[in-house]
């Protein structure tokens, strides 16, 4: 699913934010990426969305070399990917279900579906009795979770998540890990970043440490 | 289709959001689009009139009063086998006095007061259209003008053509005016546009992670753009014609007369509908800028 080799990125010459990553995550893996804090986690997850390009070395996705794709390519790309940020990302005049349809809309899907394919996945993650709400009138647990089931709407193969519960108390973190867990018993690839050793304790899978840009742990 | 729906959904709804500053950008098209359209509104009267003014064309030849009838003879038979003349009338010195008096009614005293009558006869000579353009006309002016008996041959066609090199340049810097005004409009709905652009970055940010079409994240930028040169363009067109309007109250009588009769026209529909997609083209322009700078 993911290959990287001798992937490095640095933003000033000498200074690298993530250095020389040779990395294999196989379809329908769940991958833990850990470390402190500055240790090149955010990076790899953005020269996986293609929001920053790699200084050196080669990323494969499903066999496409990321830094081979064109714009429109790229576009392409994205819509077989969902994503999870610390701070949810989510629109705030939009209401939930907008918020959550918002994604087959720009896709060009008809608007018939879109509502119907955003209540779905609403639903399963628990929150449709809150569809007509806006996101900041819900708690962070749950606009996690509506942010999930955002990314999960296009059925993407590759689900990444940078500190998915950076802003939630350690009881909503893991409801919040299970759920991606179920995402991931799905068939979908999951990539996780998270500084809390705790919760990659109580999930127990597969976990690569980096520190200071490096890998220090592959297991 | 789907595209489409969304652009003008949140073109629009930007477009409201940023009414303040739209009304800059509204305004600015406006204006340039009230320029061209006062241009081609001008222009394009003055252009029927002066069609008109060139089918009907004549020169009259101008007889001494000692001409004889053969030397009259001599003229129109000249005149008659050159194929330039549609037809001819012969005008003798009283029918030439009782013209002036009927045309000038308010001259017609001074008229009386003439010892003998001073108006010359004439032979008016209508022109065939495309020997007026041809120059058969005028070398057929230049051969009577040396016959015996013709005291004047009046072929008026230098002021005509003062006319027309004159509209050529009035349109030539109105057109420059307009273009420029259009670049000025452009760049103001750019901007304009790009105000608006801090409402919608988490839109904007989700749609690229997403992965929607290029297409559909600067769509609705051009949509907005669009719009304002639509609006823009439209309220000129109602100006415009309110111009109108009040310039046809007040002197619509004299500018008919002027006119032969006809009455001064609007711009026809298919103007009005070029001048709207121009403003909106402007406006698209400005906002496809505008989003080639965000995305
Ligand atoms: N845009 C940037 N410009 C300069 N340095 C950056 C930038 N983004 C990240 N870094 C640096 O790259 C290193 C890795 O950062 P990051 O990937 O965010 O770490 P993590 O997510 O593991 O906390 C850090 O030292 C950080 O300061
Ligand atoms: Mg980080």
């Amino acid at each position: 699913m993911i290959e990287t080799h001798h992937l490095s990125k640095f933003y000033s010459r000498g200074l690298y934010a993530l250095r020389d990553l040779s990395l294999t995550v196989r379809k329908g893996e769940f991958v833990f990426l850990t470390g402190p804090s500055g240790a090149g986690k955010s990076t790899f997850l953005r020269l996986l969305l293609i929001q920053e390009r790699q200084s050196e070395g080669e990323i494969f996705v499903n066999g496409s070399n990321l830094s081979k794709l064109s714009r429109r390519e790229i576009q392409e790309y994205r819509r077989g990917i969902g994503f999870v940020f610390q701070d949810f990302k989510l629109i705030p005049t939009r209401t939930v279900l907008e918020n959550i349809s918002f994604v087959p809309q720009v896709l060009g899907v008809p608007p018939s579906q879109q509502r119907r394919r955003a209540f779905q996945v609403l639903k399963w993650v628990g929150l449709q009795h809150r569809m007509n709400a806006y996101p900041l009138d819900l708690s962070g647990g749950e606009q996690q979770r509506v942010a999930i089931a955002r990314a999960l709407v296009s059925d993407p193969v590759l689900l990444l998540a940078d500190e998915p519960t950076g802003n939630l108390d350690p009881d909503l973190s893991l409801e919040i890990m299970n759920l991606l867990r179920e995402v991931n018993a799905g068939g979908t690839t999951v990539v996780v970043a998270t500084h809390d050793r705790e919760l990659i304790r109580l999930v127990g899978r597969r976990t690569v440490t980096l520190d200071g840009g490096r890998v220090v742990e592959l297991a | 289709m789907r595209m489409l729906d969304y652009a003008l959904r949140e073109g629009w709804a930007s477009l409201w959001r940023g009414r303040g500053s739209s009304a800059f950008a509204i305004v600015a098209i406006a204006l340039a689009i009230i320029v061209l359209g006062s241009l081609l509104l001008v222009t394009w009267n003055i252009e029927r009139l002066l069609a008109r003014w060139t089918s009907a064309a004549e020169f009259s030849v101008y007889l001494q009063d000692e001409a004889t009838s053969e030397q009259r003879g001599a003229i129109e038979a000249l005149i008659d086998d050159s194929r330039v003349a549609d037809g001819r009338e012969y005008v003798s010195k009283a029918d030439a006095l009782t013209r002036f008096r009927r045309e000038f009614t308010e001259l017609a005293s001074l008229a009386t007061g003439f010892e003998d009558n001073p108006f010359p006869a004439s032979v008016e000579v209508r022109i065939r259209p495309d020997a007026d353009n041809d120059g058969r006309a005028d070398a057929l002016v230049r051969r009577v003008a040396t016959l015996p008996g013709v005291a004047d041959v009046r072929y008026d066609r230098e002021w005509l053509a003062r006319i027309a090199s004159g509209l050529a340049v009035v349109r030539g810097t109105g057109l420059a005016l307009a273009l420029l005004m259009a670049l000025a409009a452009a760049v103001t709905v750019a901007s304009v546009v790009r105000l608006g652009l801090q409402a919608r970055r988490d839109e904007i940010e989700i749609m690229q992670l997403v992965g929607s079409p290029i297409a559909f994240i600067r769509g609705p930028f051009v949509a907005e753009g669009v719009l304002q040169g639509g609006v823009g363009a439209s309220i000129a067109l109602g100006l415009l014609w309110l111009g109108f309007a009040a310039v046809r109250a007040g002197w619509g009588v004299d500018l008919g007369a002027l006119l032969d009769g006809d009455s001064m026209q609007f711009l026809p529909a298919r103007f009005c509908a070029s001048l709207v997609a121009g403003g909106m083209t402007v406006g698209g322009v400005g906002g496809f800028a505008a989003a080639r700078h965000a995305v």
